[in-house]
């Protein structure tokens, strides 16, 4: 993971009319590297998906920031070169796979269609691709549509029309939110295994702390719109620096905790983008908010070792030498 | 739920409430008598002073007053729509609620009537009843409230059959409600918004009902003023007495316009889809 | 005399096609004073179904239900109404568990009044401790539900659920649709409650992690049955059937040391259709130990050492 990374976000900024959605969120995905978004519904993991891919509502607008695919700024290109990129050099998955697929074409045609060719000419490939997300009987599954297959199959089939054209960058938005968790195990293995085969850069965005446990080398918490903290997936787990971090963690429950004990627990709720103040934006919920937290922003700033925490009072790192 | 009312539906909402008024106030705001007669006074064009009074819409093949006979006449549209509208309102929501309360057969054979209802063209249905049991006022509201519930009831089956699958539903089941208070308290005030939606577009329609009706005589019977019998009795001066056929005419295109985009306004509200989130 | 009693459950919807949809197919539990049952199983498996026919609102097709004895099955619309007085239940969307055009005080008060249990002032003041208890304030009650929460919405759910003081309340999936900050607020809440109430619980739940630390037993369902069932320190400790520990070695673990050294049991395939279950042992298609004999013999229940479990290695 020394290369120069495959996909640089900084400083988006996203608003709807005057509020603003997200701000200045920025990270990099290296190659074969599977970085995670995780936060609460509403925190703008979806906008920032849509974002880089361009795919933004009309209502939503990008007000700053750069987004860079293989070095080179994506953010300001035509639709038309925008179009070429989608597919080839980038791709997306979705939480509902049924929705997202085309209900009245073969799921053969689809694959072949992230090719850009008929199916006729590129099925020897599409089928060596469904075997490789593990698709059993391929042969008789490509030619069958999407509602004649369940949901982990139809995630199956978006991730074979989404890797087939070798794209350096793969979205995957809630990939496993919809399914079981016996089908989740399955695709996260299967996600974890292609990143490295083919070298892709994941974001994969979840609300799931475990998934992120599971598959994530790096990983960015967002609340409301920003990153919290950011840095190495084991490293945010052992310590986490940030109040946010800190109390989520704690309030999940565990096959390790004790039955019945009280949870730690975050009071209050999340703030929609309306009710957004000038400070930090956990400063109503957050137990160490001091009167700077309320009036002030707190820059995401760094604790060396690749981490980046938005917080005036971080916790100190503990159980590390003085 | 407060909205934020635009400048043009603000003019809309003003024009509708002029119509109101204009109708509920037609004895104070007339100039003459609708229904008082002059021989001398034929077909005078708009504008027209005589000794006593000035007719500023003219006067029809009588001598009446056009524009009191308008106001007056709007009054029998506005009272025949509202009424009529009432009635299906009523019934159909009531099947609708029904048939989608109770599924099965009952829901059936409701469903079935009202296929067959919507297959007969309205108007059609509307002028054989009339023709059948000779007009009236009453007759009148009675067969076009009962000739157009079944929109509403399928308006009121679906939503019906939708908010019933509900948890909220469930949980009034679990707190020991029964029937009537479920359809009353939880289901009817949760399906009201489509069925008000469909009720502006009928109250259009039936304004428009009722003129066709009288126009044709089988509405507002003579010498009672209506839109439509107005414009049936100007019919046969278009060429010497335009006003009689333009005034009354433009009168039922404004207020059938106004009513129409408030409901389109209306469904834009209440249709979640249409909503931004 | 045990709470809850369930022998011999089938409940069977009209399929497409002639073949029934044998949502639940032969479910036997029972839950006693002051117990917590959890129900875990992969969407489809019958969860709801479970739970809606143990407050009577869905009927058997076969078997018993029996609430602090009362039958249920074939009862009367008066005896079903006097049962979910013992019997409440808490859903799963808090969004579409509360009547948007129904202040939240008339909607927690409503068991109370149609029930004629209370009116007026009296009314108003056991609303007030309703609220009170499950966290809101007693002057909200005036306010509609769009004026709150996610989280504050299952708080007026669970209070209306418990103002006829029930002996027995069913929550299917009451946290599954909540923002994960505010899931441990209402864990907190229920298990609190519990305790101070006594009651028992039937709770549903996809969630291992959150069944572990609510309940005492668990059972595992799976298309239509229940594979296991044990106490829940046996249950997670020591699993039985192939089934729960397919289950529990997929839950992904919010800790990347622990979750990253698990060993992999990955479970092929996907859970067929209840229209069609497989013949003999219905999780033998996915079963990693499978042997001939799964395939035509059905698995007793037999117990195995503190669990139960239906399947013939175990
Ligand atoms: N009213 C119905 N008509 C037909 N089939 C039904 C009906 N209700 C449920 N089913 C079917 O019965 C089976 C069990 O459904 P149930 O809702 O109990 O599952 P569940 O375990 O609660 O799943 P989830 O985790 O998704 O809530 C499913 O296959 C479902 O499709
Ligand atoms: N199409 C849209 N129109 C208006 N607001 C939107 C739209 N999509 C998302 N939002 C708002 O943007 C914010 C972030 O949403 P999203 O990125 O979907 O969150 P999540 O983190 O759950 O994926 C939320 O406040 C949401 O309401
Ligand atoms: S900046 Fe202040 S309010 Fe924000 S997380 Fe840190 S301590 Fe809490
Ligand atoms: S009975 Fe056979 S198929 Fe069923 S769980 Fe046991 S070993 Fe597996
Ligand atoms: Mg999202
Ligand atoms: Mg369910």
């Amino acid at each position: 993971m020394s290369d120069a990374p495959a996909l640089v976000v900084e400083n988006l900024s996203l608003a709807i009319g005057p509020a603003g959605l997200v701000d200045g969120v920025g990270f990099q995905v290296a190659p074969g590297e599977v970085m995670a978004i995780v936060g609460e519904s509403g925190c703008g993991k979806s906008v920032t998906a849509q974002a880089i891919m361009r795919l933004l509502p009309d209502a939503i607008r990008q007000t700053g920031g750069r987004i860079l695919l293989g070095g080179r700024d994506i953010s300001a290109i035509p639709e038309r070169a925008m179009r070429a990129v989608r597919g080839q050099l980038m791709s997306m998955i979705f939480q509902e796979p049924q929705a997202a697929l085309d209900p009245l074409t073969t799921v053969g045609s689809q694959i072949a269609e992230a090719l850009r060719q008929p199916l006729g000419r590129v099925r020897g490939e599409v089928l060596r691709m469904l075997r490789d997300v593990g698709i059993s009987d391929p042969e008789r599954r490509i030619d069958q549509h999407p509602f004649e297959l369940s949901g982990g199959m139809c995630q199956r089939i978006m991730i074979a029309s989404a890797l087939i054209s070798r794209p350096a960058v793969l979205i995957a938005d809630e990939p496993t939110t919809a399914l079981d968790v016996t089908i989740q195990a399955q695709i996260l293995d299967l996600l974890r295994r292609l990143a490295i085969e083919r070298q892709t850069a994941v974001v994969l965005i979840t609300h799931d702390m475990g998934v992120v446990a599971d598959i994530a080398d790096r990983m960015a918490v967002m609340y409301a719109g920003r990153i919290a903290e950011a840095g190495p997936t084991a490293e945010i787990f052992a310590a986490p620096r940030h109040p946010y971090t800190a109390l989520l963690l704690a309030s999940i429950p565990r096959l390790s905790d004790v039955p019945k004990s009280k949870l730690a627990v975050i009071e209050g709720r999340v703030p929609n983008p309306s009710e957004f103040g000038p400070g930090c934006r956990f400063a109503s919920r957050c137990p160490r908010a001091d009167a700077r937290c309320a009036a002030e922003t707190p820059p995401l700033r760094p604790l060396g070792a690749g981490r980046l925490t938005a917080c005036f009072h971080a916790e100190p790192p503990h159980g590390t030498q003085p | 739920m407060r909205a934020r009312v635009s400048p043009g539906i603000a003019i809309i909402l003003l024009l509708l409430a002029g119509f109101v008024l204009a109708a509920a106030g037609a004895e104070l705001l007339s100039p003459a008598d609708p229904l008082r007669q002059s021989l001398l006074l034929r077909l005078r064009e708009p504008g027209f002073a005589s000794r006593t009074a000035t007719y500023w819409l003219g006067t029809d093949d009588l001598g009446r007053d056009l524009l009191s006979r308008i106001l007056y006449g709007a009054r029998a549209s506005l009272l025949v729509a509202a009424l009529s509208v009432s009635v299906s309102l009523v019934v159909g929501t009531a099947l609708g609620l029904l048939a989608g309360w109770f599924r099965g057969w009952t829901a059936v054979l409701i469903m079935r009537f009202v296929d067959t209802m919507l297959s007969i063209p309205a108007i059609l249905l509307a002028v054989l009843t009339v023709a059948v049991l000779g007009p009236g006022f009453i007759k009148l509201v009675m067969v076009l409230g009962l000739t157009r519930w079944p929109r509403y009831t399928r308006v009121a089956y679906a939503a019906t059959l939708q908010v019933a699958g509900l948890p909220y539903i469930k949980a009034a089941e679990m707190a020991g409600c029964g029937a009537t208070r479920i359809l009353w308290r939880h289901i009817l005030p949760n399906i009201a918004g489509p069925l008000m939606v469909v009720a502006t577009s009928e109250f259009g329609l039936m304004i428009l009902f009722e003129a066709g009706l009288s126009f044709l005589g089988l509405g507002i019977q003579p010498p009672y003023p209506s839109w439509g019998s107005i414009m049936s009795a100007g019919r046969q001066y278009v060429t010497r007495a335009w006003w009689l056929t333009v005034f009354p005419g433009a009168c039922l295109f404004v207020l059938v316009l106004c009513v129409n985009v408030f409901g389109d306004w209306l469904r834009d509200r209440v249709d979640p889809r249409s909503r931004s989130r | 005399m045990n709470t809850l009693e369930i022998t011999g459950l089938k409940v069977h919807f009209p399929g497409r096609g002639g073949a029934p949809v044998r949502a639940v197919d032969g479910v036997s539990l029972s839950i006693a004073a002051g117990e917590t049952l959890g129900l875990v199983g992969e969407s489809g498996c019958g969860k709801s179904t479970v739970s809606n026919a143990t407050v009577g609102l869905l009927s058997p097709t076969e078997g018993s239900v029996k609430v602090l004895g009362t039958e249920l099955a074939g009862a009367s619309r008066e005896t079903l109404r006097a049962i979910r007085a013992k019997a409440q239940m808490v859903f799963q969307d808090p969004v579409t568990s509360l009547n948007p055009r129904m202040t939240i005080g008339e909607a927690v008060g409503e068991p109370l009044l149609v029930r004629g249990l209370a009116r007026g002032a009296a009314l108003r003041d056991q609303v007030g401790a309703l609220l009170e208890e499950v966290g809101l304030r007693a002057d909200h009650a005036g306010r509609y539900p769009h004026q709150f929460s996610g989280g504050q919405r299952q708080r007026i759910v669970i209070a209306r659920a418990l103002a006829l003081r029930p002996a027995l309340l069913v929550c299917d999936e009451p946290v599954s649709a909540l923002d994960v900050s505010v899931r441990a607020q209402i864990l907190n809440l229920l298990v609190e409650l519990q305790a101070r109430h006594g009651m028992s619980t039937l709770f549903v739940s996809h969630d291992l992690a959150v069944v572990r630390h609510v309940c005492d037993r668990v059972a595992v369902m799976y298309l239509g049955r229940i594979v296991e069932l044990a106490p829940r320190d046996a249950l997670y400790s020591a699993p039985r059937h192939p089934y729960t520990k397919a289950l529990l070695a997929a839950v992904p673990e919010p800790d990347p040391v622990t979750q990253r050294a698990k060993p992999r049991v990955p479970l092929e395939g996907e859970i067929p259709s209840p229209a069609n279950p497989p013949p003999g042992c219905r999780f033998h298609t996915r079963c990693p130990i499978a042997v001939d004999r799964c395939r035509s013999e059905e698995p007793a229940w037999r117990a195995v050492g503190a669990a139960s479990v239906a399947c013939h290695l175990a």
